[in-house]
């Protein structure tokens, strides 16, 4: 018997942890969305997801996940620079803070939420005693797509602050200084100083937030009830039981899709931006 | 120039601070305010603490809590101290598997998790356990991984095996005492994704302290609010330990240490 390397011993455990329930369990799902209700072999449950509500909750998704990426990522840039010009202190509590929020988030968020901006939330009290404003005298809605993408700010601009903080503490006012004694002005400056050196970071960190809107469940469900047609609460709804039983395997394809499109932002976006970075 | 724009930061900090703070404060009075919506109480809380099937729901979120750290201080911690050993050459394959727990959307795992687990591990909810080490697995691995580079490890083993220590004493005394504050932080970070983590807990209908939050709102929100700022407070005091118990646990080691070692 060859003796087996100490090395490798010593991360089985490891290996069969992750094996067990991570590389198993999606394996399932994997074989279980390539057959139908008979055990046959079929690409239907694939072709579903093209059409029909399938296609609609999946852009409904990527709308929101986009459009809380955009906001949230250039509010949280903005942050970035204004918390680099505070101290030490400020910047570890905030850093603190954050990691809580974009952790935690969840369901405590959610119903924070409907306590500051519910028909009886403070906010709204207070916009009525104070400005005499009824915030739902308009198209306001706390549980609509707006309303979604403003409680996901909660936990999207920390993440935005925990993963950009570190470059923009890195952007030295001495690039600027050297600009300007060289002729530059703030465009020139932003052009081709800030935007290649911060570019890709930023681009990476959004596409983080995407991913991260993209496959949130608890704070969407806890607000909503399944009012907005997203493939996380879809897929919620399929394996409640509360569409037409037997179409248990289709819940399997739309979490395998959920994957396929993650693990592409993660993969397939830092070749593209090594790419760019390079030209 | 230079104190228009700091002037501006210190405006948006300001404004971003009372976004943030905002939703809290308003929390906070909606949780206290009494039957009706009239005047303020702690009734809510009280309300919540006569539920009888929320002291079911918070044992088990803080038994699946517990055997979560314990399965990341037996099977994570020794793991990653063993890939900057003998296992150096894993340490690049644990580290790309470490982002995956991450990649893959919560949702997507409960559904393989209700799809592929034996029936006799659905109806326990320690099952959940299991699924909250590989959540936190990516938080546990960073902290831990980047406290062990900051130490002369391997001087340390070999100081330690020279004075006649096995493996299991490297590793309690010598190892994870040098890098207490992530480990303690590690748990931390566990207990608190145990105690929050809903999707799961949800798709496969386990009553957990989210879900019941979630479960209740129907009847009383008030209470439902209450019970997330509780949640969130029960966080922050968490986060106080991480910064405070490093020298308390210091000295509470070195009693143990004088006890039994050697």
């Amino acid at each position: 018997m060859p003796k087996l390397d100490r090395g490798f011993l010593g991360v089985i455990p490891l290996i069969l942890f992750f094996s067990i329930f991570l590389f198993f369990p999606i394996a399932s799902i994997l074989n279980s969305s390539l057959h139908d209700n008979n055990d046959h072999f079929t690409l239907t449950l694939y072709g579903n997801l093209f059409h029909g509500e399938f296609a609609a909750a999946f852009l409904e998704s990527i709308k929101l996940a986009g459009a809380s990426m955009l906001i949230s990522g250039f509010a949280g840039g903005i942050i970035c620079w204004s918390l680099s010009k505070t101290t030490n202190n400020t910047r570890t509590l905030i850093n603190t803070v954050s990691g809580l929020l974009a952790n935690t988030g969840g369901v405590p968020l959610a119903f924070m939420f409907i306590a500051a901006f519910g028909q009886e939330g403070l906010v709204v009290k207070a916009l009525m005693k104070i400005f005499h404003y009824d915030l739902y005298s308009g198209s306001f809605q706390l549980f609509n797509f707006w309303g979604l993408i403003t409680v996901y700010c909660f936990f999207q601009i920390p993440l935005m602050l925990i993963v950009f903080m570190p470059t923009v503490e890195h952007i030295r006012t001495e690039w600027y200084e050297a600009n300007v004694t060289l002729g530059g002005n703030g465009i020139r400056y932003l052009r081709h100083i800030l935007v290649p050196i911060v570019g890709p970071a930023f681009l990476s960190s959004l596409f983080l937030l995407f991913g991260n809107a993209f496959s949130a469940f608890a704070t969407a469900a806890a607000m909503t009830n399944g009012t907005i047609p997203l493939i996380p609460l879809l897929i919620g709804n399929l394996l409640n039981g509360e569409v037409i039983s037997g179409q248990a395997n289709q819940s399997a394809a739309l979490a395998m899709g959920m994957i396929v499109i993650s693990m592409f932002l993660f993969y397939l976006f830092p070749l593209i931006t090594r790419k760019l970075v390079k030209t | 120039m230079k104190r228009r724009v700091s002037k501006l930061a210190a405006g948006i900090n300001i404004i971003v601070a009372l976004f943030f703070i905002f939703p809290f404060i308003s929390a906070l009075e909606f949780s206290l305010r009494g039957y009706g919506g009239v005047g303020h109480t702690f009734e809510n809380y009280f309300w919540i603490l006569k539920q009888t099937n929320f002291s079911d729901a918070i044992s088990t979120s803080i038994k699946v809590a517990i055997l979560s750290s314990v399965l990341v201080l037996v099977l994570v911690v020794p793991t990653i101290v063993h890939l900057h050993l003998a296992g150096r050459k894993f340490h690049k394959f644990v580290d790309g598997l470490s982002v995956l727990p991450n990649l893959i959307p919560s949702i997507s795992l409960a559904v393989a998790v209700q799809f592929s687990m034996p029936g006799w591990m659905q109806v326990s909810y320690y099952e959940l356990s299991f699924f909250n080490v590989l959540i936190a697995f990516p938080f546990v691995f960073r902290s831990l991984d980047s406290a062990l580079k900051s130490i002369p490890l391997s001087t340390l083993v070999e100081a330690s095996d020279t004075l006649g220590g096995n493996w299991m004493k490297t590793l309690f005394f010598v190892i994870v005492p040098s890098v207490r504050s992530a480990t303690i932080a590690s748990v931390l970070i566990t207990v608190a994704l145990s105690l929050g983590e809903y999707t799961l807990a949800t798709v496969l209908h386990f009553q957990t302290v989210p879900t019941w939050a979630v479960n209740v709102s129907q009847e009383n929100l008030y209470g439902s609010v209450a019970i997330s700022i509780g949640a969130l407070f029960f966080s922050w005091v968490a986060l106080l330990l991480l910064v405070f118990f490093p020298k308390v646990s210091k000295r509470i080691y070195r009693k143990f240490q004088g006890r039994y070692a050697l």
